[in-house]
């Protein structure tokens, strides 16, 4: 009984996903236009300038916008599987972590605690031995690729640290003669 | 597999032998790995290292907006700092007023320039104008037709192109510039006769002029440069002088001690034998200006790029 | 034949020991680091330039080509394995070759990419020594104008390619295009989509956008599965080797994607990508399994990997005949020459011949040395797959973020990171194709600056596209790409691909 009342249902209600999608297209498209009409003109010899393409975007998004309104009445978007969002949020979180971290605390440990909070997401981990193997796992990748390969990655104590014990333990080898070349 | 890798970063490890030193001078390319500030900063660091001026130098990218966003974060970081420095250039005079960058070179303190580079104008071998003087000539009778192929608008190309215009009195804002991204785009336009001049410096169109497929037609340097056959832009009728120059700059809030003893290094280095050698190699002038000298140039080109700008249509 | 015996003498210099040992080591770092998302070989050789201020020219060339095609090569694994392309000319690799990883197929995938690459590379650089000053001349015919006709072709081929829904795939690629507008405007310096924020001036980076939207958007998108995603995947189902099939399958893709890539390459706005994508769409169309595309076709990974190693070789055609520059890899090789006051061009060829048959010659070995050192570790990429889900996540994670704070270490980036990884997320939860808007992000700048280049100089005559013959042959394939599935679907013929088409995702 209740399968053809949500069947029913379904067919006069239309897809409320969709629309929203729809009105995000809309948003966007609005978006690009007003971008493009503050432009100055530009491309004399041309007769198109840096407006010309934004325009054209603009009034497809639009167009595309209306498509997707089509298609949620008619229900043609496939169905969604039901979604758990605790798992997003630990990873969302870890990124928005590692951002705030990584200026302070340096590579090493804002990377570990991503590391930590992905694993934490993905499955049933203890924390703490996922953020211990993160930051070593981090601070590992950190020495090879910013000191042996010059990238530039954001140091902090732990970095610091371990550049001091580097320092130490090169320093007869640096002091020996002939040794540098 | 591990004793390969393990070859391979021992490999990296001895060929980089300050590698695991403190930090004594930090330099700061505000471009991507590769780029010409990227390479001043590497040779800067390179000199610096071998002749014992200072222990360690480190390079910090920070790539972005025609170096307006590491002048920024420079420009905060290095406050009052006298180990930071950063490289930068003519590029970056334009980028700033181009991007209404809210952070300008006023917010850094100038130590010198270091190196510079020539505009020149080429045709393909097989064109019509021989000299300066026919491209006046086709300029000025209808601007449109003389499409000139360079780097980004806006950039040193641009504003070359634009002050030539300028100079022999047409309109700047009817040059009919294209802008090409950097990579030899520009060089293949004019080879493959899409275009009909080619601006840029001499650098990048050295080799096709050495093999006769493009001929300079003029060169923005104030007299003759040995390598580059063909007339200044003065010989040619054109009274117009630009140089694309490279420096080097310290953070703000500096005591005059400290700016004394940056500037001393820097003088130093510039006389050093390895930096002699990295100018030879890589074809750079050395066209070395410090102190006041370099901060009175640097206001002047201020003044006069904007107002190119302006001229141009790019900053209002 | 002068030019053979000149290779022979340059097949020597490169087979002393040191320099074999140079192009190991090159080959190695390459493939290292070429493996992070992200870091491409450009950033690497760029790194590695000074180690090389200590050899010899000869030797740091031949270190360098050993990091150029290791640094081409490694993007694949990343890209097959773990859905995470490292450079934007695997992005096509990760569409296929990670469906059949997640089928137990990982290792005739990353075989078919080891062997693609090899022959690709062995063709193009036989090709680059013999035809170079051909294929260059082909090359420069290339203009605005004839450039902004092939992205119209790759445009067509490309969404006629990806699209399961004509509808979604439009969406996903008009969002890449409303991507590609973001910055500086090439042609005039104004900022566009930027809001004021200097940060976004230089526009979206390719590779962080690809990182994001499938490094990221696919974590997300696993995690939200639950416990329904299964706990870890079965690494190998049948053999791990390539099997008859499999062979059969793979050498003609290998063969056109060769044929695509290298020419794609040389062509000095080119770009490796664009030869992938029409690689891809090529073999969809002609693929006897086109109802296997998009569930882990083989063809789909063997051409486009063939066609991002022939464009890394074409890349060098104009780069060694001209002293021009075509990718920001060969850009930073140019400096390279530079450093020992060699000036690549026309003169290179006779005034260094031997440099030039040196570096061709180590371009062979580096090739043969990639594969040597490759095949034999496939069975133990294929591993990585066994990883418990958490740490193999956590791990994709830390060497995506890695990655793009290696290239530009900035919280911003960071920021953008996050944003494209959650619109990736919920792209594939709504059945977007994720690569269109890869390609949106490629293509869209490239075709708006060369029409505006080619309108600039034609003083807006719309005409000079149709009046330059090989612009008008490609926009005439273009149409007949677009017409012709439409007629045939209109009479009925095109019933079965439509099917297929609809329960494509």
């Amino acid at each position: 009984m209740i399968e053809p009342m949500a069947q029913a249902n379904k067919q006069r209600r239309p897809d409320r996903a969709a629309l929203v999608i729809a009105a995000g297209l809309l948003a966007l498209a609005l978006l690009v236009a007003w971008d493009a009409s503050r432009l100055g003109a530009g491309g004399a010899y041309a007769r198109i300038g840096p407006q010309t393409i934004p325009y054209l975007i603009a009034v497809c998004l639009a167009g595309l916008s209306a498509w997707t309104v089509v298609a949620a009445y008619r229900h043609s978007f496939p169905e969604r599987e039901p979604q758990e969002f605790a798992p997003v949020l630990w990873i969302v979180g870890g990124l928005v972590a590692q951002m705030a971290l990584i200026k302070f605390t340096g590579f090493s440990i804002a990377t570990g605690v991503l590391f930590a909070m992905t694993a934490r997401g993905m499955g049933r981990v203890s924390l703490p031995l996922a953020l211990l193997s993160g930051i070593l796992i981090s601070a590992f990748v950190w020495f090879v690729f910013a000191r042996l390969l010059q990238l530039t990655l954001p140091a902090g104590p732990l970095e610091h640290l371990m550049l001091e014990g580097a320092d130490i333990i090169t320093a007869p080898f640096r002091s020996a003669p002939g040794g540098a070349a | 597999m591990k004793h390969l890798l393990a070859t391979a970063m021992l490999a990296g490890a001895l060929a980089l032998p300050a590698a695991a030193f403190a930090a004594d001078y930090s330099i700061m390319a505000p471009a991507a790995p590769g780029g010409g500030w990227d390479q001043t900063a590497r040779s800067l660091q390179e000199s610096f290292t071998t002749e014992g001026v200072s222990g360690n130098v480190q390079v910090v990218n920070v790539p972005g907006a025609g170096g307006t966003i590491g002048l920024a974060q420079f420009a905060q970081e290095a406050n009052g700092d006298p180990t930071k420095l950063m490289v930068g250039g003519y590029v970056m005079v334009g980028a700033i007023l181009t991007n209404k960058s809210p952070v300008t070179l006023d917010a850094v303190t100038p130590i010198a320039r270091l190196t510079g580079e020539y505009e020149v104008i080429v045709v393909p071998a097989a064109s019509d104008i021989q000299t300066l003087a026919d491209l006046v000539t086709k300029l000025k009778a209808d601007p449109g037709a003389v499409s000139w192929a360079g780097g980004s608008a806006g950039g040193t190309d641009h504003i070359t192109a634009g002050l030539f215009a300028k100079t022999v009195g047409v309109d700047p804002k009817l040059v009919n510039y294209v802008a090409f991204s950097g990579g030899g785009e520009a060089l293949a336009a004019v080879l493959g006769n899409q275009v009909t001049v080619g601006i840029s410096g001499y650098g990048e169109f050295q080799s096709q002029v050495e093999a006769g497929a493009l001929r300079v037609i003029g060169v923005s340097a104030p007299e003759k440069v040995a390598i580059i056959n063909g007339p200044t832009f003065k010989e040619g009728g054109v009274d117009l002088v630009v140089q694309n120059w490279r420096g080097v700059w310290a953070g703000p809030d500096l005591t005059a001690e400290q700016v004394a003893a940056v500037s001393a290094d820097i003088e130093k280095m510039v006389n050093s034998a390895a930096w002699k050698t990295t100018l030879e190699t890589k074809g750079w002038n050395n066209t070395y200006l410090a102190g006041d000298a370099f901060k009175t140039q640097l206001a002047a080109e201020i003044t006069a790029t904007e107002a190119i700008l302006k001229d141009i249509g790019l900053v209002q | 034949m002068e030019t053979f015996a000149l290779l022979l003498q340059g097949l020597a210099v490169a087979a002393q020991p040191i320099n074999l040992l140079y192009a190991l080591v090159g080959v190695t770092l390459g493939t290292a680091v070429g493996v992070l998302p992200g870091i491409g070989p450009a950033t690497t050789v760029a790194l590695l330039l000074p180690v090389t201020y200590k050899l010899d020219p000869a030797g740091s060339l031949i270190m360098f080509a050993g990091i150029y095609y290791g640094g081409m090569y490694g993007g694949s694994t990343t890209s097959i394995l773990l859905n995470t392309p490292g450079e934007s000319a695997s992005i096509v690799t990760a569409l296929e070759g990670n469906k059949m990883a997640k089928a137990g197929r990982g290792g005739p995938a990353l075989a078919t990419a080891a062997i693609g690459s090899f022959v690709a590379g062995l063709i193009a650089t036989i090709a680059l020594a013999f035809l170079a000053p051909w294929v260059v001349k082909f090359a420069l015919a290339f203009g605005p104008r004839e450039y902004f006709a092939l992205m119209v072709l790759a445009f067509v081929t490309v969404s006629a390619a990806f699209g399961d829904s004509a509808l979604r795939g439009l969406t996903s690629l008009f969002i890449g295009l409303t991507l590609g507008i973001i910055g500086i405007d090439l042609q005039t310096g104004q900022a566009r989509m930027s809001f004021g924020i200097p940060d976004l001036l230089d526009g979206v980076e390719v590779t962080t956008l690809a990182v994001a939207m499938f490094a990221i958007g696919e974590t997300l998108f696993v995690a939200a599965q639950g416990k329904r995603a299964p706990e870890t995947v079965e690494p190998v189902r049948g053999s791990l080797w390539m099997s008859a099939t499999d062979w059969a399958r793979s050498w003609k893709p290998w063969l056109r994607g060769t044929a695509i890539g290298f020419p794609i390459g040389a062509m000095p706005a080119g770009g490796a990508e664009i030869g992938t994508f029409f690689s891809y769409a090529v073999e969809k169309k002609l693929s006897r399994h086109p109802e296997e595309f998009g569930n882990g076709a083989i063809e789909g990974v063997a051409g486009p990997e063939a066609a991002n190693n022939a464009s890394a070789a074409g890349t060098l055609v104009p780069l060694l005949t001209l002293g021009l520059p075509t990718s920001a890899t060969a850009a930073i090789m140019l400096a390279g020459f530079q450093q020992y006051g060699l000036q690549p061009g026309p003169l290179l060829f006779t005034s260094n011949p031997q440099l030039v048959w040196g570096l061709i010659a180590s371009l062979l070995i580096a090739n043969l040395m990639l594969i040597v050192l490759n095949l034999p570790l496939i069975g133990l990429w294929v591993k990585l797959l066994t990883i418990p889900k958490p740490w193999l996540y956590a791990g994709i994670l830390l060497f995506a973020t890695l990655g793009t704070i290696g290239a530009n270490p900035s919280v911003f980036e960071l920021g953008m990171l996050l944003v494209f990884g959650l619109l990736g997320y919920g792209l594939r939860l709504f059945h977007f194709p994720i690569a269109p808007v890869v390609v949106g992000l490629i293509l869209g700048p490239m075709a708006e600056q060369q029409l505006r280049r080619a309108l600039a100089i034609s003083q807006g005559d719309v005409m000079v596209l149709f009046t330059s013959p090989i612009s008008a042959t490609l926009l005439i394939a273009a149409a007949l790409a677009l017409i012709v599935p439409a007629i045939l679907r209109a009479r009925g013929k095109g019933q079965v691909l439509a099917e297929v088409a609809a329960d494509g995702d």
